[in-house]
């Protein structure tokens, strides 16, 4: 079976399809690496053997082309597909009936034969001396023709006749085919081949398919250039109005759509005008006052803005809050002396902690392993102190809540009060991150927390109140 | 099919330049209705044969003809054999010669009717520096149909009959070149301009025996300011036209080459080329602008522009119908 990767089948593809239409000259240079071995294998009575495994099952198709079924037609069973493409292609192509004629330098020994016909060819004409008197006035046809269109109105368009890229043969030009979605139905599957220049803007295209149209159908009565807008469109000339208008600003070479459809736009664009609005004549009095209130105005337009601008932040922030979201912070480990970098990742539902793999084991003493606790075991998390750009917050946890992850906190804590203990004890974690950063955790945690109201927070709000009036009594007494 | 009558009721307007094409233009509208393709190389020089069928464009080394009765974009005969570019292109007036001037410095006469390539003629110049010809910028043919009248590069005119190998030198002005020469349809006057922008006007007559022109100096004046490019006598030898480097075309009555029009567009850059009408009342020109336009003689105004070139529009060529 021939397959596409089959190379004997994809040369006597390209060989017998494309060839016939080739303009680009590509099939020719694919050919030229064409060893003997190949050419055999097209001459070869078992065409397309895998060139590994030749045993296979022959193909049906045995001159490879889709385009060119000749053999099935004719009935002719001969190799010679190729030449009969060569010729077809010969004839597609139709070479320019052009007749050479080479200067030859004038034989010297046939001059007297020559000097005869010289004679005849050349022959003296007399010139009639002018005629002043009789002097018949004469009129050119131009003149008629400029005369009876004097007042031809100038094709609008006119300008656009510079982007005609028809005939051009060393700058680079591109083709389309513009359907034209305002004629009647049964005119408009046609399309207007066009052809401009590759350096024209889509709104050049537009007026040179006008003016091609405007000199086809001169009874349509067309209107500026802007508005009409070019549209993507499929070959049998439905407009795809799924896509906007091709930016009229934008070089054609940018697209790479060969067919287009003209539309009419109800409404013309606005033109966006760059002019300085006009100044309201008034006294220099009244303008100053108008100044002022029109600055104070602006002053408030800006502030409501403003306010409505943080309200939105703000509601921006509560709706992103429950989403997961990783932070880089260090955990303060007041006992040992250093900070330990982790990852804290903090969602709707948990808080993790992951450490980073510190690059200097030695430091490393104690083993921090990663931990989760669900966000119904988080009670409270605030801002504690600010020093330089580092901002330190604690977020208090319940240890009995957290189950498997607060069985090896490696973390004792130093918040221990007695008051709580009969409930689930709390613990709590001290971080450090940079002030914007440990801001935005803070909020982005409470903001969760506002949501839910667990019953370890509850508890851990009312025990917090409780401290609160035993105060340092309470403090003394424990120690 | 067409018949030579309603050929003869073509007006045809044809341009070519740099932009390696050749359009031909409705000259009322200003349309170009169709385009040709003149792929290996500029185009030097336009000529229209007198019956409208063919169109000659000169340029490197080849003259290539045009059907203008068919639509077909390609070139349907190329006379080669010329080394260098060929600068200069026309016909007799029953088109059964073409001659041609190239900066091989060669003139060629070509036989279009007849089938024997051979019967054909040549002139060369005097050489230029060193042993090679100097090159020719321009040839006229005077009306008598016999005598060309050739400019190269060197400031030398000759005067050439054509079927002799003998001709006449003339040389009006040292270190110079001659861009163009023109004699006027009543056989009186030629014009010659040359890279100075001065032309050289001179009475013709035809006085010897055996038909040999004699030329007299008539007048000399500085047309332009920078080199002129082509001088072109109006069908009815009222008018000649100058065009310049300097981005003018103007217009000379014969009588004391006064100035009459000044034909000036800002932009419009050199103008190349110029074409009259049949009635002297309009005149083509061609610029580096990328535009071929039509001016009124009388009043020296604009009254259409030809665009759609993307280079300068270096040749012109114009046929026009006479209405009596």
């Amino acid at each position: 079976m021939a397959l596409y990767d089959n190379k004997y089948w994809l040369l006597s593809h390209i060989r017998n399809s494309f060839i016939s239409t080739d303009d680009t000259g590509m099939c020719e240079v694919v050919m030229v690496g064409e060893s003997k071995q190949v050419k055999e294998k097209f001459f070869s009575q078992e065409p397309f053997a895998d060139p590994d495994e030749s045993d296979e099952e022959e193909d049906d198709d045995e001159t490879g082309s889709y385009d060119l079924q000749m053999d099935a037609y004719f009935g002719i069973r001969d190799r010679g597909a190729t030449s009969r493409a060569e010729k077809l292609e010969n004839n597609t192509k139709k070479p320019p009936k052009m007749k050479h004629i080479k200067w030859e330098p004038r034989n010297n020994s046939t001059e007297d034969n020559d000097n005869g016909s010289i004679n005849d060819l050349f022959v003296k004409k007399e010139i009639k001396p002018p005629d002043k008197t009789n002097k018949k006035v004469v009129k050119s046809g131009l003149s008629a023709l400029i005369e009876k269109f004097t007042h031809l109105p100038l094709n609008p368009y006119m300008e656009f006749a510079k982007f005609d890229g028809s005939g051009q043969v060393n700058i680079p030009t591109r083709k389309y085919r513009i359907f034209l979605t305002m004629l009647p139905e049964e005119q408009r599957h046609y399309p207007l081949p066009i052809v401009c220049i590759a350096t024209a803007k889509i709104q050049d295209l537009v007026g040179l398919t006008l003016l091609k149209f405007s000199t086809n159908h001169s009874d349509f009565v067309l209107k500026p250039v802007a508005n009409y807008g070019l549209y993507i469109t499929e070959e049998d000339g439905e407009v795809d109005s799924d896509f906007p208008n091709l930016d009229p600003k934008e070089c054609v070479a940018k697209f790479g759509f060969n067919c287009l459809g003209l539309v009419e736009h109800k409404d013309p664009p606005k033109m966006v005008s760059f002019d300085t609005p006009e100044e309201i004549p008034s006294s220099p009095d009244s303008s100053g006052g108008k100044k002022r209130t029109t600055s104070s105005s602006k002053a408030e337009e800006t502030k409501q803005i403003k306010n409505d601008k943080e309200i939105m932040d703000g509601h921006n922030r509560a709706m992103e809050a429950p989403l997961y979201k990783s932070y880089r912070v260090h955990i303060v480990n007041k006992l040992r002396w250093w900070n330990m970098e982790v990852h804290l990742g903090i969602s709707s539902d948990k808080i993790e902690i992951d450490p980073i793999a510190q690059k200097n084991t030695k430091l490393q003493l104690v083993k921090q392993s990663p931990m989760s606790h669900p966000m119904d075991t988080i009670a409270f998390c605030e801002e504690l102190e600010t020093r330089g750009n580092k901002t330190t917050f604690v977020v208090v946890y319940a240890a009995g809540f957290g189950g498997k992850s607060s069985e090896r906190n490696p973390y004792p804590s130093s918040f221990n009060m007695p008051s709580l203990q009969t409930s689930p004890s709390f613990k709590h974690y001290d971080f450090e991150a940079e002030k914007d950063i440990a801001e935005e955790i803070v909020s982005k945690i409470n903001l969760i927390l506002n949501l839910r109201t667990s019953p370890c927070r509850r508890e851990y709000l009312a025990a917090k109140e409780r401290k609160h009036f035993m105060k340092r009594k309470s403090f003394r007494s424990l120690k | 099919m067409v018949t030579d009558g309603q050929d003869n009721e073509q007006i045809i307007l044809a341009t070519g330049g740099y932009d390696h094409t050749i359009k031909l233009w409705q000259t009322h509208t200003g349309m170009c209705h169709r385009t040709m393709q003149h792929s290996e190389s500029q185009v030097n020089a336009l000529e229209i044969t007198p019956d409208k069928k063919l169109l000659a464009a000169a340029s490197y080394q080849h003259i290539n003809m045009y059907d203008l009765l068919s639509n077909n974009p390609n070139s349907i005969v190329n006379y080669e054999g010329t080394s260098k570019n060929v600068t200069c292109v026309g016909f007799n007036d029953d088109g059964r010669l073409m001659y041609s001037g190239g900066e091989d410095g060669r003139v060629r006469i070509w036989d279009l009717r007849s089938k024997n390539i051979n019967c054909s003629n040549t002139f060369e110049t005097l050489p230029g520096s060193g042993s090679s010809l100097s090159p020719i910028n321009c040839a006229a043919l005077h009306p008598n149909q016999i005598e060309l009248f050739l400019g190269d590069q060197n400031g030398i005119i000759y005067r050439w009959d054509v079927r002799t190998p003998l001709n006449q030198q003339f040389i009006p002005e040292n270190d110079v070149t001659i861009l163009d020469i023109d004699i006027s349809p009543d056989g009186t006057q030629m014009a010659s301009v040359n890279n100075k922008g001065n032309a050289y006007i001179w009475n013709l007559s035809s006085t010897d025996i055996d038909g040999k022109t004699s030329l007299q100096p008539r007048h000399k004046f500085t047309a332009h300011k920078r080199a002129a490019l082509k001088c072109k006598y109006s069908p009815d030898s009222c008018f000649l036209i100058t065009t310049s480097a300097d981005q003018t075309a103007k217009i000379w009555d014969t009588e004391d080459y006064n100035l009459q029009k000044e034909l000036k567009q800002d932009s419009q850059r050199w103008v190349w080329d110029a074409a009259w009408s049949a009635d002297s009342q309009y005149v083509f020109t061609a610029s580096s602008d990328s535009c071929a336009k039509l001016w009124n003689v009388s009043k020296g105004t604009m009254e259409r522009e030809y665009a759609g070139h993307q280079k300068a529009v270096t040749a012109l060529a114009f046929r026009d119908t006479v209405i009596n």
